[in-house]
């Protein structure tokens, strides 16, 4: 039994990373389509991390500069094995949405300490915009999280799945709001376009990776192929019921959750692209007021309102 | 057994003022220390696991001038001691090497350490207020060591009020009740008891540094030993917040407060202050340059989440009070101690001066990298609990407003702790010549570091050790096991947490030993083509202004705070006083005529 | 896997994913925006531009060199981590071209830095430019394009020719 368990957990986190290198690709394509040219091939990103990890030199500034690429793989497997994938809990049931939120902050620490010890003041400054980003997003991304989990009476995840069998959260009138307030703040998350400040390749030098080649390099991009599964599948999983569709726990079951679950993802993922292609880069202030003021405002309506719904 | 440790300290304290050389009071003052620890540790079976009520029974009675004082323990005192006790032998064997020569720090230490025992054993007012009074001396002493003038004003300024408020509420409390027995109190809800209350949780709100009581923190903090300083963040406001538990627990404040509000109305606002003092206290960390207003900030932000647990009031936001003053005293002086040491060593306090330190002092960057995962709650570290504890009980009592402020206070830690990090030990290398911290300091941060790192695996234990503070005070308890906690939400395995993480690490191991790699130097970096060597004026280290962006912002709205109220206060003081004193001009003419008017006045008063 | 094989696994992995150094000297840099965008589309064969040396694994010299800007090419070239390839536009780097009798350009780019391809022309349009990315895939592909092999195993005849290059003028054009 414990045996059939981690075989399914492992089974599930390999295939959520191939499932975001896979993305990758799929992202540039898409992207690419928009902008009326062929575009690379999908399965494009399983090359680009081959070629970087087979690098035959790599450069290292010490060994507070490994911590980066330890943290980061660690934190971003981790923030996974906590996160139900297509109605599978995988160890969910021991820890919930603060957890998550806490974990997600450990790979982004590891690269702050990596960028840090490179020693270049490109990098200094990415950190300081990534961060600073990260602080703008938080703010209405925890409003809406709080919103749920008022209405639910619940903090863990997967319990929210649960409950979404009847409706999803998005159906129920004041979710409509927060769902838009948290797909603008997955936006931030994601480093797209219009947010996309801490990474931008020409005003600093693309931020922390500056330093970052090889091997290191070749990890961040497992890390971000880790990020985008991990966002936009705490996003379904919060608004858009995770994918669940069958119940019944047989093999069926499973096979049409994950494909419901890829799809939804997908969606998810398409709409931030979207948004990608069609918007400039902000400067790092613009970001901050557009969080911290519009973006505030409709989340604290939004909680309002559930808290109305919910005392009455 | 009281009067021994009692005796000890002051012997050793009144020893210490006549030594001069620093290392032999230092290892006089770490012997001194350990004695309370290993006392306290001794009541563990008695006091730690079974309930207690705090009669004076088997007490401890002083009688000075036909004053009673009564001493004894009780098993929420017993879980502040052990929090602060543990502090002090390392610290004082950090000072060891901190002090060369002794400049007063050894003596008054020993006499706060002594105040502080006595607070926390304290069973009558009487004897809560002497030493609370106590404490205040000989801390003002050791701010007085550092000679700054704002730093002293200021603190003196405040103990005197936080006195006037508790003695304010003792007064009104015994006009009602004619007993200072903590025992006899009786409680009724009216509005001179509720007065007291408020004016003792007040008074108690300053010492531990709660906006808008807060003014003092960052002049003190940021002119004082670091070691005093370590001791003043991670003890003396433990020493607060233990009256303010002692009020609102132990003594039943808190219904009290409810009885006569007919809601939880007081207990809100005592919560709000805290999410108040988190969000602000971290708002204004990250723009400092100092590295030590920039502790200090971060201290008041972080001792604001007990004060929200104790707002809240539900069990699970208690433990989570409780478990997040551990952790903070721990990490808190860790960091102040690891401020020191890279003062001791390279002289400068200013973050953008120093840069590099971490390639030099590797012991001493590692113990501040772990205290600021233990502050920024990583959930590798025991910080996470607490702050988990806190989240939980916010949530599912529906506090809407306070929650989010929380959530966002703890994700500002994370800004501030990395300006800490890159801006002192990491990136460019200026001081080359350095060497790592003497080993006691080295040895004394590790010790402080070394709980957290317990805790973070089995944070049962911690809640085993506040199991019997909680029943004591007629508060829940929280089911838990070894290292689950579990709520009315969701639960929290740490085992769990650490064995994903060990698992986690396998994929990146991998990959960082299957490919080799070369250590290059700093200064081959990537500058657009130029050499490093060729402009010796190039500086890589971008720590100057590091959240210019997020301050231009900000800063127009915090413009009129508490410290604009606090100088202007100062200000119509200054001008009133100044105005007052032209009465003494110096001339004897004036004495006369006022000799004569106020003779007038005395008859005119006679007559009728 | 024996080591032949796994070489070839490195190097498809390294010719369907190149990426550019967006590092543009000389009067070149103005033909690779119409590589890199709708029309000309390089990145359908995974190339793409990159902002640092460290992350980059082909340089692009895109014409004439200055010994000035020579110093700092031979700088960004080292920080780039091997396999690395280098490919050169325009007649300059092969003869001089239009700066033949000039005493600031370089002259023969092959003396300082190994080049993998060089494209003729003045400057070469972006079918030309197409045209040379191709040809150093075809390269790689036959394991032909051993650049960072030669710089590594001539190193001081590479030095000597870079110090005479910036030496030219005498001690007073040390710094240049």
């Amino acid at each position: 039994m414990v045996i059939t368990k981690i075989a399914i957990i492992a089974l599930y986190t390999t295939a959520a990373m191939f499932v975001g290198i896979l993305f990758m690709g799929i992202g540039r394509k898409i992207v690419a389509r928009v902008h009326n040219r062929v575009g690379p091939p999908v399965y494009q990103g399983f090359i680009d991390i081959a070629k970087l990890l087979t690098k035959k030199t790599n450069i290292s500034h010490g060994w507070i500069y490994d911590l980066a690429l330890l943290f980061s793989i660690t934190g971003i497997i981790l923030t996974i094995l906590f996160l139900p994938i297509g109605g599978v809990k995988l160890l969910s049931m021991e820890g919930d949405a603060f957890l998550v939120l806490y974990l997600l902050a450990i790979p982004a620490l590891g690269f702050a300490l990596g960028a840090g010890a490179s020693g270049n003041p490109n990098a200094a400054i990415g950190v300081m915009r990534a961060l600073v980003m990260m602080l703008s997003y938080e703010l209405p991304f925890v409003v809406t999280l709080i919103a749920l989990m008022i209405y639910y009476d619940t903090s863990s995840i997967a319990q929210i799945v649960e409950m979404q069998r009847a409706r999803w959260a998005i159906m129920i009138p004041p979710f409509v709001l927060a769902a838009a307030v948290a797909d603008m703040a997955l936006q931030g998350m994601l480093m797209e376009a219009p947010f996309d400040i801490p990474i931008a390749p020409h005003e600093i030098a693309s931020g922390p990776m500056a330093e970052f080649g090889g091997k290191h390099l070749g990890t961040l991009m497992i890390y971000k192929a880790g990020t985008i599964v991990a966002y936009t599948t705490l996003f379904v999983d919060l608004f858009l019921g995770g994918g669940v569709v069958m119940y019944d726990g047989s093999l069926l079951a499973h096979i049409a959750n994950f494909a419901v679950w890829f799809v939804l993802i997908f969606i998810v993922f398409t709409l931030s692209l979207l948004i990608n292609t069609s918007f400039p880069r902000f400067r790092i202030e613009q970001a901050f007021k557009f969080y911290w003021k519009y973006e505030a405002l409709l989340a604290f309506i939004s909680l309002i309102w559930v808290y109305l719904v919910v005392i009455s | 057994m009281l009067e021994f440790i009692f005796a000890a300290l002051l012997i050793a304290a009144f020893v210490t003022l006549f030594i001069k050389s620093g290392r032999i009071a230092a290892i006089i003052s770490l012997i001194a220390s350990v004695m309370p620890l290993v006392a306290i540790m001794g009541w563990a079976n008695e006091f730690g696991i079974k309930t207690i009520s705090f009669g004076i029974e088997n007490s401890m009675n002083f009688s000075i001038a036909g004053i009673t004082m009564h001493l004894s323990i009780t098993s929420f005192a017993w879980f502040f001691a052990v929090m602060i006790f543990s502090l002090l032998p390392p610290i004082f064997l950090f000072s060891y090497s901190f002090f060369e020569k002794n400049n007063g720090f050894f003596p008054f230490m020993l006499f706060l350490v002594t105040a502080v025992f006595g607070i926390l054993l304290a069973r009558d007012f009487l004897t809560l207020f002497f030493f609370w009074e106590l404490m205040a001396a000989s801390s003002f002493i050791l701010v007085y060591i550092g000679r700054d003038k704002k730093a002293i004003m200021s603190y003196l300024a405040f103990s005197i009020l936080s006195a006037v408020l508790i003695l304010t509420g003792i007064a009104l409390l015994y006009s009602q009740n004619n007993s200072l027995l903590f025992s006899e109190v009786v409680f009724n809800s009216d509005i001179v008891t509720v007065a007291a209350l408020v004016l003792m949780i007040a008074g108690f709100a300053v010492k531990s540094a709660l906006m808008p009581l807060h003014a003092w923190a960052p002049f003190v903090y940021s002119k004082a030993d670091e070691p005093f300083v370590a001791f003043l963040s991670g003890g003396v406001s433990k020493v607060g917040y233990y009256g303010m538990f002692f009020v609102l627990f132990a003594l039943p404040g808190a219904k009290i407060l409810q009885q006569y509000f007919n809601s939880n109305i007081a207990t809100y606002l005592l919560a709000v202050v805290g999410a108040i003092s988190a969000f602000i206290g971290t708002l204004l960390a990250f723009m400092e340059d100092d590295l030590r207003k920039l502790l200090a900030y971060s201290s008041i932000a972080q001792l604001g989440y007990i004060a929200v647990g104790f707002g809240i009031g539900s069990s699970l936001a208690i433990a989570g009070a409780l478990f997040q003053a551990f952790n903070h005293a721990f990490f808190k002086s860790v960091l102040f101690l690891a401020a020191g040491a890279v003062a001791y060593r390279t002289g400068k306090w200013k973050i953008s001066e120093l840069g590099g330190v971490g390639y030099k002092m590797p012991f001493t960057f590692m113990a501040a990298l772990f205290a600021i995962f233990a502050l920024a709650a990583i959930p590798i570290t025991s910080g996470f609990a607490a702050k988990w504890l806190l989240y939980e009980a916010a949530v599912s009592n529906k506090y809407i407003f306070i929650t989010p402020i929380m959530l966002i206070a703890g994700v500002g830690a994370f800004l501030y702790s990395f300006r800490v990090l890159y801006g002192v030990f990491l990136g460019e290398n200026r001081h080359d010549d350095i060497k790592e911290a003497p080993l006691p300091m080295v040895a004394g941060m590790f010790m402080l570091v070394m709980p957290l790192i317990i805790f973070l695996i089995f944070p049962g234990y911690m809640l085993d050790m506040m199991h019997s503070a909680l029943v004591n005070a007629g508060i829940g308890t929280i089911s838990h096991t070894d290292y689950v906690i579990r709520t009315g939400m969701a639960s929290y395995n740490t085992l769990a947490v650490v064995i994903g993480m060990m698992v986690s690490m396998i994929p990146a191991f991998l990959i960082y030993v299957l490919r080799k790699q070369k250590k290059v130097d700093f200064k081959d970096n990537f500058l657009a083509g130029e050499p490093y060597e060729f402009y010796g004026y190039i500086s890589m280290h971008a720590a100057n202004n590091f959240y210019k962006p997020i301050e231009d912002v900000i800063m127009p709205y915090l413009r009129r705070g508490a410290l604009s109220f606090y100088t202007a206060l100062y200000n119509i003081m200054g001008r009133i006083s100044n105005a007052l004193r032209k009465i003494y001009t110096g001339l004897s003419q004036d004495y006369t005529i006022y000799i004569i008017i106020f003779f007038f006045i005395i008859v005119g008063w006679l007559i009728w | 896997m024996k080591y032949e094989d796994w070489n070839k696994i490195s190097r498809i992995a390294s010719r369907k994913s190149l990426w550019v150094l967006h590092f543009c000297t000389g009067c070149g840099a103005i033909e690779l925006p119409p590589v890199m965008t709708s029309r000309y589309d390089m990145e359908r064969f995974g190339m793409g531009p990159m902002a640092t040396p460290r992350q980059a694994d082909v340089l692009l010299i895109t014409g004439y060199l200055t010994v000035k800007t020579l110093k700092r090419v031979v700088n960004v070239y080292e920080q780039m981590q091997s396999p690395k390839y280098v490919i050169s536009f325009g007649s300059c780097p092969i003869n001089g071209g239009m700066y033949w009798d000039s005493y600031n350009t370089v002259k023969r780019l092959d003396r300082y830095l190994p080049v993998d391809v060089y494209v003729g022309g003045c400057m070469p349009r972006p079918e030309g430019v197409m045209n040379a990315f191709l040809k150093l895939m075809e390269l790689i592909d036959e394991g032909k394009a051993r650049g960072w092999e030669k710089y590594q195993k001539y190193y001081e005849q590479y030095k000597r020719n870079q110090k005479m290059a910036f030496n030219f003028g005498g001690e007073e054009n040390e710094g240049a």
